[in-house]
Order: structure tokens, then C-alpha cells, then sequence
């Protein structure tokens, strides 16, 4: 099947003016300035199947909004190209948009001053959404989403995420194809992601909808999406599963380890394990981190039970979170990148 | 752009002075303050010179609180607006959907002109009318002509208002060309005085440019000082400008919005 979204070694740079210190330096910006320029986006290449959900993640300033906002046309790219729903999205902007959803978490697509409602008005003449099409639509929203209640509420009196539910339905009130969500559940509650997330869900499921969506909240991966992307520097650092993302990383384990008393684990201390960073925890308990390569977990266990008396041994899940903390601080790619 | 999606960009203008109409009441007041200055300023030159500019004292009191009432419609801020709009990012907005962003500003200029038309012209007309002694249009059939005439000062200023908004895209700071923009508008379009009192090399310049057609040629057709071949000239030119100003604003902003930069979010 070919890709619902294709890009090829996109590019962004910007131009960024760079002001000289202190007054005189202000005085000689006037006349001459200088300019450095910011590479964004390097060189970026992806696919995205039809049906598909993808989380594209990266820490602040990684290249994540600049590359979904050349994705939605309004950005026009320096390098590169973008296919997506068989359009151009920058050249055939108008054309293009009517195939897409977008909802920047940031900042809401909605009218600030007018009723939720209103502006669902305008977007359903916008998109040339049907009368009963819309009824049905927002009936469903209505059911996953809740948003009866503040529906006849101007959005600047709406709470962040009351908006952020009426702009997840304001984006999808066309039943687009292909929909990009930038940070929609930064800011959110427990409940109004869940909400969110359910949703995404429910319109991925019964209408095959292809998502791609930003976020900072790890567990909006775990529980939407089977594939992501990380991106640091404006580079694609890693694309896979979130297993295959933990086969690759996941490099070292631990284990947090319970000993009888102060003795025992005094005589833990002094046991000579090559490889493995002990450090201890309080009087009774040690955690050990071993590379897996070198070690399994039984083999340190056995070691372990063999030298001293243990009272109990967990096996620390490395979580995902840490793999991508660990990414961000740059610290497995030079060797490992995949 | 779809007919329907056009109606709806001119709803949302109309309702978003909405939200907002307590300023319009004391627009009422505004204006008022603006038409009386301005009679008690001819008084004192036509006290002097009796024939001032080719027009009688009771035209000219009537070409000043007609030149008022009418820029109480089609005056609009979307310039400002859309400058903010792009300084803020909020374009995006409308970036994101199948619509033209030139289109779905003038769009909304008509809705906000529909609104004051309403809420602000309307009162205002009524207000100077009983106060100041305002002539009748010349005729019937030149009132029709001035109607006309008035459509396309909305078309104008709205087409000029958006290529100025535009430039915010490559500007980091707009107000001073928007102050520029807005006195010349005022000046040049005869709101202050008629342009005919201009001197003679502005007077040239003003009517190769498209602000006289904005406010001085719609009141000369009420004041019934066009024959009607100068009119039918006049209607040509007008919508010429309207056309070339909205062909050249599609093109400036194709241009322009191919270096937005939109940061944060």
C-alpha cells in the first residue's frame, strides 16, 4: 500500500538575526546585519501507511512543530518534499486542506469570541459538511467527548480542556483522512486526556483514520500509538515500534535487592561482579544495574542469593520514559543508531 | 471560495463586532464630536470666502456629515487585525482550512460593514441629521448611484487594508505603516476636505491613486456634482481599483506568505 503521508529529506531553515551586544553593537545592526541560519529540520525522511498512528516525539525545540506545520501547508519547506493525500501541501493549500484535520494544542482553531456552536456552523459551511452528516458527527463527538454543555459558550470562556475537546471535534467535523495533532493533551487533566485519547481512538478504529500526533506525555504513546518517531536537532533519531525502541535502548537492567540486615548487605557490597553498578539504597537494599548483554537477570540473581541472604529481589521494568530521557540527553546515539 | 463559506467568514464578522457592541455606542459620540468640529472649522473659512472649493456653505456642511456617516461604514481593521493575526501566529488559523485568506478577510470586512451599517451608521445618520442641516441627495436616481458607489469604497478599503495587513509577514513591527496607511486613507479619500481644495501637483497624484473613489467620489454623485457620462467614468474606475487591488493583493500575498515563519506552538 502506498503512504498516505511520503517525505523526503525535508529541510526548514530560518533565518535568524543575530543582534550585536551592548549600544554600539545596536547602532551597527542598523547599518549591517548579520544573519545565522537555523537548520529546524535536516533532512527528514518518513512514510505513513493509510490506518496508521504515529507518535512523533522530540524534547522543546526539536524541529516537532515545524515539521507538522510544513505537513499542513503552512509552512513552505526549504528542502525536500512532502506527499500527502496525493497533494503538495504548501502548493495546493486550499485544495489540500479540505483533506486534512489539524489541531495545534497551543493555540485553538476555534473563533475566540463567538459560541463553540458558531463556529461549527462556519466549519461545517467551510467543508461542505451536510446537515445530517453533521448531526450524526456531532452526535457521536457529543457521546465520546461531552461537549453538550458548553457548546453555546464563547471559547475564550472555556477552560483548557473543555477547548481542547471542541477543537479535536472542530478538526474532525469533515472526516478527514489524515488528521495532525500538535500537543493536544499538553495542559490536560487526567480525565480530558483520557477523553481525548479514547476519541482518537474510537476515530482511528471505525474510520481508518491515518493520526500523527506530538506529544511530551509518553503514556499518550503507549496508549495510542504503535509506531513513533523521535526527533532531536530537527534529525529523525529513531522510527519503530515502541518494542523495537526498547530492543535497541533498553540496554541495561536492574535489580532492587532486599537483604536480611545491615551484615548481609555489607557482604553484598564487597561481592565482586564484573560489570554490574551497585549502589546502595539505604542499610538493607542495594539496586544493581548490569548491561544485558553481559548479564541476565538470573545469572546476577544466583550470584546474588549465593553470597548473601536476601529477603526479596524486584526486577525494575526500565520504562519508557527513560529510554527517551536517555535519547534526548544524547547519550545512546552515537554507536547505536539503528 | 464557495458562495456559502464566503456568507459564513461575513457572519463571523458581524457576529464578533457583536460580542463587542458597546464601543459602537460610543462611536455614535464620536462621530458626532468629528462632524461638529469640522462645521464649526467651515463656518469660520466660509465666513471669510462664501464660495469655498466650488461648494455652497449648506453642501459643504452636508459633504461633512456625509463624507462622516458613510466612513462610519467602510472603515474596517482588518489591516490590524491581520497583522496581529500574522504576528501572533493566529493565521494559521485560517491557513489551515480550504479557504482563501484573502477572501476570508474581505469577507469578513462586509460583515463588520453590514454590523456598523446597523449599529453604528444608521444612529449616527439619524443623530447628525436632526442636529446639522444635511441636504437631500441630488436625486433619486443619483442616491441609487451613491449606494453603488458606496459598495465598492467597502471592496476598496478592504482590498487596501489587506495587502498593508500582509506586510506584517515580512515586518516585526507594523503600527507605523498602519498610522500611514490610515492618515492617508483619511486625507487622500477627502474625508478631511474635499480634494478638490487640494494644491495642484497632489490633486494630480490623488486621482491617479485609488482613495479619492473611497469617500470623495461618493459624496460628489450625492451632491449631484457628477453629470452622469462622469459617473459612469467614475463607477469604472472605482471597481478598475477594487479589481486591480485584489488581483494584486492574491498575488502580494502568494508572495509574501511563502516566508512566514510562525514560532512557538
Amino acid at each position: 500500500m502506498p503512504g498516505i503521508v511520503e517525505v523526503e529529506d525535508l529541510v526548514k531553515e530560518f533565518r535568524a538575526f543575530e543582534r550585536r551586544e551592548g549600544l554600539l553593537g545596536a547602532l551597527a545592526d542598523l547599518f549591517s546585519r548579520q544573519y545565522r541560519t537555523v537548520r529546524a529540520v535536516d533532512r527528514i525522511s518518513f512514510e505513513i501507511r493509510p490506518g496508521e498512528m504515529v507518535g512523533y516525539i522530540g524534547p522543546n525545540g526539536a524541529g516537532k512543530s515545524t515539521t507538522i506545520k510544513m505537513l499542513t501547508g503552512i509552512l513552505v519547506a526549504s528542502g525536500g518534499t512532502i506527499r500527502a493525500n496525493g497533494y503538495i501541501p504548501w502548493k495546493e493549500r486550499t485544495k489540500y486542506a479540505s483533506t486534512i484535520g489539524v489541531v495545534f494544542g497551543q493555540r485553538t482553531q476555534l473563533w475566540w469570541d463567538i459560541a463553540v456552536v458558531e463556529s461549527f456552523q462556519l466549519l461545517r459551511k467551510i467543508y461542505n459538511v451536510s446537515e445530517s452528516d453533521y448531526k450524526t458527527r456531532m452526535k457521536r463527538f457529543d457521546e465520546i467527548l461531552e461537549l453538550g454543555r458548553y457548546l453555546h459558550t464563547p471559547v475564550r470562556k472555556l477552560s483548557l480542556g473543555e477547548r481542547m475537546r471542541c477543537d479535536v471535534a472542530a478538526a474532525l467535523l469533515h472526516s478527514p483522512p489524515l488528521v495532525f495533532l500538535d500537543e493536544p493533551t499538553i495542559g490536560l487533566d487526567i480525565v480530558a486526556k483520557e477523553h481525548i485519547r479514547q476519541f482518537l481512538k474510537d476515530v482511528n478504529h471505525h474510520s481508518g483514520t491515518t493520526i500523527l500526533l506530538t506529544t511530551h506525555d509518553l503514556s499518550d504513546i503507549e496508549e495510542l500509538c504503535p509506531r513513533l518517531m523521535i526527533i532531536d536537532h530537527g534529525r529523525l533519531l529513531f522510527d519503530g515500534g515502541l518494542k523495537e525502541l526498547k530492543r535497541l535502548f533498553w540496554r541495561d537492567s536492574a535489580l532492587k535487592v532486599d537483604l536480611k540486615d545491615r551484615e548481609e548487605a555489607d557482604r553484598l557490597g564487597a561481592l565482586e561482579l564484573d560489570g554490574v553498578e551497585k549502589q546502595r539504597l539505604d542499610d538493607m537494599s542495594y539496586r544493581l544495574r548490569f548491561p544485558r548483554d553481559q548479564w541476565t537477570a538470573a545469572g546476577v540473581i544466583r550470584r546474588v542469593v549465593n553470597a548473601a541472604e536476601v529477603r526479596d529481589i524486584v526486577i525494575e521494568e526500565q520504562s519508557i520514559e527513560e529510554v527517551v530521557k536517555r535519547i534526548y540527553l544524547g547519550e545512546m546515539f552515537q554507536e547505536s543508531r539503528p | 471560495m464557495r458562495p456559502a463559506a464566503l456568507l459564513e467568514f461575513s457572519r463571523i464578522g458581524f457576529m464578533n463586532m457583536l460580542a463587542f457592541r458597546l464601543r459602537y455606542y460610543t462611536g455614535v459620540i464620536t462621530y458626532l464630536i468629528n462632524v461638529t468640529v469640522y462645521y464649526f472649522i467651515w463656518q469660520a473659512i466660509y465666513a471669510a470666502e462664501p464660495d469655498y472649493a466650488g461648494l455652497t456653505f449648506p453642501q459643504m456642511v452636508t459633504y461633512v456629515a456625509i463624507g462622516w456617516i458613510i466612513r462610519s461604514m467602510y472603515f474596517n481593521n482588518i489591516d490590524s487585525q491581520m497583522a496581529s493575526d500574522i504576528l501572533e501566529g493566529k493565521i494559521s488559523m485560517i491557513m489551515l482550512k480550504p479557504v482563501s485568506v484573502q477572501w476570508s478577510y474581505i469577507a469578513r470586512a462586509v460583515g463588520e460593514s453590514a454590523f456598523r451599517l446597523l449599529l453604528l451608521t444608521a444612529p449616527t445618520a439619524l443623530v447628525i441629521a436632526a442636529i446639522f442641516p444635511v441636504e437631500p441627495p441630488a436625486s433619486a436616481a443619483h442616491f441609487g448611484a451613491f449606494l453603488l458607489a458606496l459598495a465598492a469604497s467597502i471592496f476598496l478599503v478592504a482590498s487596501m487594508n489587506f495587502i498593508v495587513g500582509s506586510c506584517a509577514v515580512s515586518l516585526k513591527s507594523i503600527l507605523g505603516l498602519l498610522r500611514a496607511k490610515f492618515w492617508m486613507q483619511e486625507l487622500l479619500s477627502g474625508l478631511l476636505v474635499p480634494v478638490t481644495v487640494f494644491p495642484s501637483p497632489l490633486r494630480e497624484i490623488s486621482g491617479l491613486l485609488p482613495f479619492q473613489h473611497i469617500g470623495f467620489t461618493p459624496m460628489m454623485i450625492y451632491l449631484g456634482k457628477l453629470s452622469w457620462p462622469e459617473i459612469g467614468k467614475a463607477f469604472a474606475l472605482e471597481w478598475f481599483w477594487v479589481v486591480f487591488l485584489i488581483g494584486f493583493g492574491a498575488w502580494f500575498w502568494a508572495l509574501l506568505s511563502r516566508r512566514i515563519t510562525i514560532h512557538g506552538g
